[in-house]
């Protein structure tokens, strides 16, 4: 027993040696690799969820120093001035050809309404195409302009802005927790570290399976008295060594140095939860290679699970702006607890107390996948 | 149309110091030929001689860099130029039914190419039938491509070649990996379209045995042209005898001559020497001289055929590789345990409804090469699977190494080694990590590994090669290696599957001493599939498969004796009109009458009376009579035969 115990190990370092050796002599695929994992996640770095120099144009039918105040109140960072146009028609054309985000149009006695207490209208165009974007820069120019009434207001009340304070007012005072400056470069990178470990967890084994099916070495293999499980587990034990060298090159060389990302919890447990969450996925990598017949096929494929997978895991899209049914199916993809708990072990500072739920819905899942798999990859190679 | 091609100025294609290179390795350099109006010429040579090179060119599909071509006197230097010509071209690329559409029908290829080529509306349908019918395709019209067999999808892939009636087409490699009868067929339907229709051929082919098929050809190795003219202008370049005969004990035989002539090689029982420059009494006293006192039986002198040439050209030119292949030494390996290696009982296996293998029995013992030879689709595959373990069988018995099929199939695994058709080791690691990685596999123990992989490299050839990457290895030498995997755990059977497909003949003559050693030495049990009848007869026993069912299982003269007393002798007819008198001589009634080249093979009872019985038909027609020889039958013959007749019988049912 003890004999047979050892020559499984033996095969199974064998196997894994192999699998690692081929990687690496991979040129184009080590080069996939690391380029996901440290170029492709540096680029986010310019990358924000929020307005950057947003191009505002201006017809301003007034030309008094209350218009101009207004005007230069649409400053950097947010904003910048992509200059006056002659008519509406003409920042109509503007939005529609996207060279300027908002249109202010000042109407003509704006400071005389505004200085005689009489009701005036400005209006502003949005191009919400992108709705973030134009969500934003209709909020932001609504809070520039209401600011800018509110102060015509009291000065021509005769008081000062000093003076606000004897008004009674409620004060809005919000603290933002995990990220107190509410850092997009943080979210970002660490979105596109997940979801670079999920491509890598599907694609990674399904091209080390298909290879062999390419080339016909699977046919010698089935020959030996290897079981399929010898053949398949080195294969995903290889891809999740990899994966986690990568995660951890990507941590330490880029996400920490680089954006700053604060490591507030546990680090073993960030790895061991990265660890089960490539086995549980590289059973979709075993499951799409027994359905291709080449690299090609694998890709496509692999495309087609990664999609869905993605768009369902909150990476993008949190799960509170998703309609019901596809909220409900979030619990469907695995990324969605990696990502509960990436975050919350790395900003969050958040241990098993906290995340138990997500790590058994994780195990629950993963059980299920990796096990379905095996299953097609036994059923076919068996 | 006459035979001898009337004399025209320009030939069909002349080549002139062509040269080929990829980046900046050389394909092919300084190649001179000229194909004429209405001959078949043929381009022979193993895979990476350079042949599909030169064909592309030819075909216009493949820009060159050094020397011209030049097609009925019309240079191709030009895309201009080669569009110019390729409406009297037609071109079959390499691969079975590669140029063809695998969803579309039959007869939708067909009409795909012929409006491709403009083929007038009105002509399509008469030709098209003429062609089916000629190809017996006539009956699969609305089949789909992917569901023909691989000489059917010749078949059709020469059709669509033909549909736009060329004057020249170039087939690459027609006949690779189709079964002997297939290939036979396709041949016999060859010489007749390009009769009828006075077509120059250029074609080329990896198997040495089917020279006889052309009128002229080249022999190609490593890029360039070891020889070219008429086959028996090609054999006389080399001169020499070969000696053939049987010696006791075999391998010591062989020991002896191989020390001091460096063309010798052991085939199934009887040893195969060529003696350079020496007339054939003088050879018999040379061998007879080396192997003085062992026992010798029927050394006689025999026909050098091409592969022979071959050889003896690569040798002279010194393009060899130096022998590298060490003997292994007596008393290597297990001793020999019980002694059936592998036993087969009405083994069977169905899919859906369809038998793949229909009770085939047989018995293969420790030390024997054992060959499995059939079409594509016969079995082979199905039955090896079975006896490797991969597949339970349906039904019957088999045991194998002493583990029985039903219940131990993973022991089978662990006692057996095993070569797949395609190069299936790992082309990305190195000889000795693919060494290293099936070593530990296979169990072999960690501080005995080290050993036994020094052992079977040397054996194999395979010293001094160990850190090269596999990918990177020609492809003779990644047989070896493949071979060398397999029996890394000392195996006490190999089963081998075309091992030797494209390889070169030196190549293979090597790959096959390594294998007689281990036989004759080590009493390894060898199953091995081939589609070289030349090379099956090397076997000790040879399995015919037809339709799922062994038809023959016997050793290869006893085969050929079986023919002899069935079918008659074999007879080859040399005539100045060849394809006229081959129409007479089937007509006459005589069995399986092949064109080969200038001559015609056909079976007779007597030799006497059908010699006078030919001479009394030819000489009726005004048919010029040069010779009719009694020619010893080969494996082909005896397979084409027994599954000619097979398939007769079939049709009669």
């Amino acid at each position: 027993m003890n004999s047979r115990l050892t020559l499984w190990w033996s095969r199974l370092a064998a196997m894994t040696v192999k699998e690692l050796l081929q990687l690496f002599r991979d040129g184009f695929l080590m080069f996939a690799i690391v380029f996901l994992f440290t170029a492709d996640i540096y680029m986010t770095r310019n990358v924000r969820l929020e307005l950057n120099h947003a191009t505002v144009v201006v017809h301003d039918a007034d030309h008094s120093a209350a218009s101009r105040e207004l005007i230069y109140r649409f400053r950097p960072p947010y904003f910048q001035l992509g200059g006056e146009i002659q008519d509406s028609r003409e920042g109509q054309a503007l939005l529609d050809q996207g060279q300027a985000l908002a249109v202010l149009d000042i109407p003509p006695y704006f400071q005389r309404d505004l200085q005689s207490g009489r009701p005036t209208d400005v209006q502003v165009l949005v191009d919400t195409s992108n709705t973030v974007l134009g969500t934003l820069a209709a909020s932001y120019s609504g809070q520039i302009i209401g600011r800018y009434g509110f102060e015509a207001a009291l000065a021509r009340m005769g008081a000062s802005e000093a003076s606000l304070d004897t008004v009674p007012m409620i004060q809005d005072q919000h603290r933002v927790w995990y990220n107190p400056n509410q850092n997009d470069a943080w979210f970002i990178p660490i979105s596109e570290l997940l979801t670079v470990i999920t491509v890598m967890a599907i694609m990674l084994p399904a091209a080390a399976a298909v290879r062999e099916k390419e080339r016909g070495t699977i046919e010698q293999l089935l020959v030996s008295p290897l079981t399929p499980a010898l053949i398949l587990l080195p294969k995903v034990i290889s891809m999740t060594l990899v994966i986690l060298a990568g995660t951890a090159i990507s941590l330490f060389l880029v996400l920490v140095p680089v954006f700053g990302v604060p490591i507030k919890g546990s680090l073993p447990l960030f790895f061991a939860v990265t660890t089960l969450y490539t086995v549980a996925t590289s059973g979709l990598g075993l499951y799409i290679a027994t359905l291709s017949r080449n690299l090609a096929q694998a890709a496509m494929l692999a495309i087609f699970i990664l999609m869905p997978m993605v768009f369902l895991s909150g990476a993008w899209t949190p799960p509170e702006a998703m309609p019901a049914g596809l909220r409900e199916a979030m619990y469907l993809s695995p990324l969605y607890y990696f990502i509960e708990m990436g975050y919350g072990i790395l900003l969050k500072g958040a241990g098993l107390d906290v995340l138990w739920d997500s790590l058994l819905g994780l195990t629950l899942l993963g059980v299920g996948i990796f096990g379905f798999g095996v299953r097609r990859f036994r059923r076919q190679f068996g | 149309m006459g035979e001898a091609a009337p004399l025209t100025p320009a030939p069909a294609v002349r080549v002139q110091g062509f040269g080929k290179r990829y980046r900046r390795q050389a394909a092919v350099a300084g190649v001179d030929l000229e194909v004429r109006r209405g001959e078949i010429y043929g381009l022979i040579g193993p895979d990476g001689a350079g042949k599909s090179s030169l064909m592309k060119a030819v075909a216009g599909v493949l820009a060159f860099e050094e020397g011209s071509i030049e097609m009925f006197g019309i240079r191709i230097d030009s895309e201009a130029a080669a569009e110019r010509v390729k409406g009297r071209l037609g071109f079959m690329p390499q691969g079975l039914g590669l140029n063809l559409y695998p969803e579309l029908s039959v007869e939708e290829n067909i009409d795909f190419f012929a409006r491709l080529r403009g083929v007038p509306a009105a002509e399509i349908a008469a030709r098209k039938a003429k062609l089916l019918a000629m190809t017996r395709l006539d009956r699969f019209t609305g089949r789909p491509m992917k569901h023909l067999s691989g000489g059917m999808k010749q078949k059709l892939g020469l059709v669509c070649t033909l549909i736009h009636e060329p004057e020249l087409i170039v087939l690459d490699e027609p006949t690779t990996g189709v079964d002997p009868v297939s290939r036979r067929d396709f041949w016999a339907i060859l010489a007749e379209l390009l009769r009828e229709k006075g077509i120059t051929a250029l074609i080329s082919t990896a198997y040495m045995d089917e020279a006889e098929r052309f009128h002229r050809l080249s022999l190609m190795h490593g890029g360039r042209v070891l020889a070219s003219g008429e086959p028996d202008a090609i054999r006389a370049r080399t001169p020499g005898s070969v000696l053939e005969l049987e010696a006791e004990p075999q391998v010591e035989a062989l020991d002896r001559i191989q020390a001091s002539l460096a063309q010798a090689e052991s085939v199934g029982p009887r040893l195969r020497v060529f003696v350079d420059d020496a007339a054939p009494e003088a050879a018999v006293g040379t061998v007879a001289g080396l192997l003085k006192g062992l026992s010798l039986r029927d050394l006689h002198a025999t026909t050098p055929d091409l592969e022979d040439a071959f050889v003896a050209l690569l040798r002279r030119q010194r393009l060899v590789e130096e022998r590298a292949v060490a003997k292994p030494r007596a008393g290597d390996g297990d001793p020999p345990g019980d002694d059936v290696a592998i036993l087969a009982k009405d083994l069977t296996r169905d899919f859906d409804g369809f038998r793949a293998v229909d009770r085939a029995s047989f018995t293969v013992h420790q030390g024997d090469i054992f060959g499995l030879v059939g079409a594509n689709g016969a079995g082979k595959t199905t039955l090896i699977k079975m006896l490797t373990g991969i597949l339970p069988p349906s039904d019957g018995e088999g045991r194998v190494a002493g583990a029985d099929m039903h219940f131990a199939a993973q022991a089978i695994k662990a006692r057996i080694g095993y070569t797949s058709q395609a190069f299936s080791l790992y082309q990305d690691l190195s000889v000795l990590e693919n060494l290293r990685l099936y070593a530990r596999i296979y169990g072999v123990a960690r501080h005995a590994a080290g050993e036994r992989i020094e052992q079977v490299a040397e054996l194999t050839g395979l010293t001094g090669r160990e850190r090269q990457l596999a990918g990177r290895l020609p492809l003779g030498i990644r047989q070896r290696l493949a071979l060398a995997c397999a029996m890394v755990h000392r195996p006490r059977i190999l089963f081998l599957d075309e091992p030797t497909s494209g390889v070169d003949p030196i190549g293979r003559r090597r790959f096959w001493d390594i294998l007689v050693h281990l036989a004759r030495v080590e009493q390894v049990a060898i199953l091995i599939t081939t589609h070289y009848m030349s090379e099956a007869e090397h076997c000790d026993r040879l399995a015919l498969m037809h339709a799922g069912r062994i038809v023959a299982d016997d050793p290869p003269a006893a085969l050929k004796q079986a023919l002899r007393e069935e079918a008659g002798e074999l007879l080859e007819v040399a005539t100045d009109r060849p394809l006229a008198a081959m129409a007479l001589l089937e007509q006459a009634g005589f069995a399986g009458v092949a064109l080969f080249g200038r001559h015609i093979h056909l079976f007779a009872r007597d030799a006497h009376t059908a010699t006078r019985e030919i001479q009394t038909i030819l000489a009726g027609r005004g048919i010029g009579l040069a010779s009719v020889t009694p020619r010893p039958p080969s494996l082909e013959d005896v397979f084409v035969y027994r599954i000619t007749a097979l398939e007769q019988g079939e049709q009669r049912l």
